[in-house]
């Protein structure tokens, strides 16, 4: 009973949509008027996978998905750990750092990307203006191809979501009871030693939860692609492929968002394999 | 000794890199806002002008964009509170079949990616026409944010000791009484947590928002600012910048003032997971 509204939304808007689009991914859905849907089993598919037509631009944006993730996530774990590492010191002006590190995270996705945007306008944004101060050639271009497009963003997404990882990290990082450190210390093992035998393997489930979940959420990145390249530059991933055919295809569409949604659960699996690796390490 | 030094400047080094990591780019977005000209790095001279916040109010669509978002975000919010409580209670304190698959069940849907759901929502809207109302946001962002919302709760609700319901339940309470009277008090904390979670993500959400919506009468503020740039040809970063930096405010402010709630339910949420 008193789960009965839960279940019902997630029934309603959730599980019947991704069922609707398995099935409209087996159908021609022309986005014109008076064109009906039409039934072609697997043409779809058939044609995203292997098609000279349609297959490339989709392995792209898988490969272009991927690469992006991984370098993120990587990203996000080493500069993530540091921070979360420094915030569980206690020293002047910690409270002021936890607090602003919030800051990233509390800025809407889209927001953020304009704000980037701006930044790396290759005619007057600020880091063109750095680049050029420090004897860059004037020609550099800051976003307009693959490399300029890929770096900006890597840097936007793992500006907006590290505070996030920072703040796992430090819940996982408050959890180790400091007894061990003292201990440690009595046996007059060094800074690097502590961290390599003591916190590392500790904070190892949780950063791994942490990755799942910022893999997860990068695989089916959309709203700074959206907003900083509109999939230009070699930079289109899988949902803003999606979302491009769905505006000419429902059915086309559909299709991309079923193979978006098979590839990130094959990763997840992936991940959670990997996450018992972690747990073993730990025991 | 050598080590503690070593230490406290390695502390201090890269506390002052997180900071400027941090707020350098947001400063940036209201230095903008606040000059006459966005290009003013390379023709030089900085000029101070309000202009643009009085633009974004006089000359466009900000403050309905804003009001949509606050509306949905609100509505959503509310309701899945209410909906992730009785849920949260049923799961941490009914045995029934079903305790552990259920939660499991919602985690799992929650794992498919907007892009897998939009398509279809978008054409039953379409034919319902719902299309550009606030319904169109609100339904999909309930199940899209209940799932968070019953994991923290659950985290919650699973501390709170058994016995004080039972006590209320031996005495003839119904079990509503008792979720209402005895455990809802207490797990407020918990419960506020996941409100301003899915507060901010309805802030935040941006791909059901373009593709639901069709006008400024619903949409939201990520569809509003992204737009912005494309409208009227030559972008005003000036006037993209102010809504940026009115937009972010009150989330910003809401995430400092209620820091402890956002941080424990980040920790709650994912840790269960």
């Amino acid at each position: 009973m008193f789960l009965l509204p839960v279940l019902l939304v997630i029934v309603l808007f959730i599980m019947f949509p991704v069922i609707g689009t398995i099935f409209n991914s087996f159908f021609r859905m022309l986005d014109t008027a008076g064109s009906t849907p039409q039934f072609i089993g697997f043409d779809n598919y058939g044609k995203f996978l292997f098609d000279p037509q349609y297959a490339p631009r989709f392995w792209d944006s898988v490969k272009f998905t991927l690469m992006f993730t991984f370098t993120t996530v990587i990203i996000e774990a080493v500069i993530g750990l540091m921070f979360a590492l420094i915030l569980n010191e206690s020293f002047k002006g910690r409270g002021l750092l936890r607090t602003v590190i919030l800051i990233p995270w509390a800025i809407p996705t889209v927001v953020s990307a304009v704000m980037w945007k701006q930044i790396y306008n290759s005619s007057f944004g600020f880091i063109k203006w750095v680049m050029v101060a420090l004897g860059s050639d004037p020609s550099v271009i800051t976003l307009g191809d693959f490399q300029s497009a890929y770096w900006a963003l890597i840097v936007a997404e793992v500006w907006k979501t590290t505070p996030f990882v920072v703040i796992i990290l430090l819940a996982g990082l408050q959890a180790i009871p400091q007894d061990l450190y003292k201990q440690a210390q009595i046996d007059g093992a060094k800074m690097f030693r502590q961290f390599m035998k003591i916190t590392l393997p500790l904070i190892m489930p949780v950063l791994t939860i942490a990755l799942i979940f910022r893999t997860i959420d990068c695989v089916r990145v959309f709203d700074i692609i959206y907003v900083l390249t509109s999939g230009k530059w070699g930079t289109e991933t899988l949902s803003y492929l999606g979302f491009i055919n769905y505006t000419v295809d429902l059915g086309k569409g559909s299709t991309v968002s079923v193979l978006t949604f098979l590839i990130s659960f094959i990763i997840t699996l992936i991940y959670i394999k990997f996450g018992n690796f972690g747990k073993t390490i730990k025991s | 000794m050598r080590e503690e030094i070593i230490k406290k400047i390695l502390i201090y080094a890269g506390g002052l890199f997180l900071f400027a990591f941090a707020v350098s780019p947001f400063l940036w977005m209201m230095v903008v806002s606040l000059s006459t000209s966005h290009r003013f790095l390379v023709d030089g001279g900085f000029q101070f002008t309000w202009e643009h916040y009085i633009g974004i109010f006089t000359q466009s669509q900000f403050l309905s964009y804003f009001v949509n978002s606050l509306i949905i975000a609100v509505v959503v919010s509310l309701v899945v509170s209410i909906f992730a409580s009785f849920a949260g209670y049923a799961v941490s304190r009914i045995r029934f079949p079903g305790r552990v698959a259920i939660p499991l069940f919602v985690l799992a849907m929650s794992m498919f990616p907007q892009v897998s759901i939009v398509g279809y929502l978008a054409d039953l809207f379409g034919k319902l026409n719902l299309i550009n109302t606030h319904f169109a946001l609100i339904l999909p962002y309930i199940a899209w944010t209940v799932p968070l919302a019953l994991w923290i709760n659950m985290s919650y609700f699973t501390q709170i000791p058994l016995d004080l319901d039972k006590a209320a339940l031996v005495d003839g309470a119904s079990r509503t009484k008792t979720l209402v009277r005895i455990i809802l008090p207490i797990a407020l904390p918990g419960i506020f947590s996941s409100f301003l979670l899915v507060f901010i993500a309805c802030f935040n959400e941006f791909l059901f928002a373009m593709m639901l919506t069709s006008s400024p009468d619903a949409q939201t503020i990520p569809v509003g600012i992204a737009s912005f740039s494309g409208l009227y040809g030559e972008t005003s970063w000036g006037m993209v910048m102010a809504a940026s930096f009115i937009a972010s405010l009150p989330l910003i402010i809401l995430t400092l003032v209620f820091q402890r709630y956002i941080v424990q339910g980040l920790a709650a949420g994912s840790v269960k997971g």
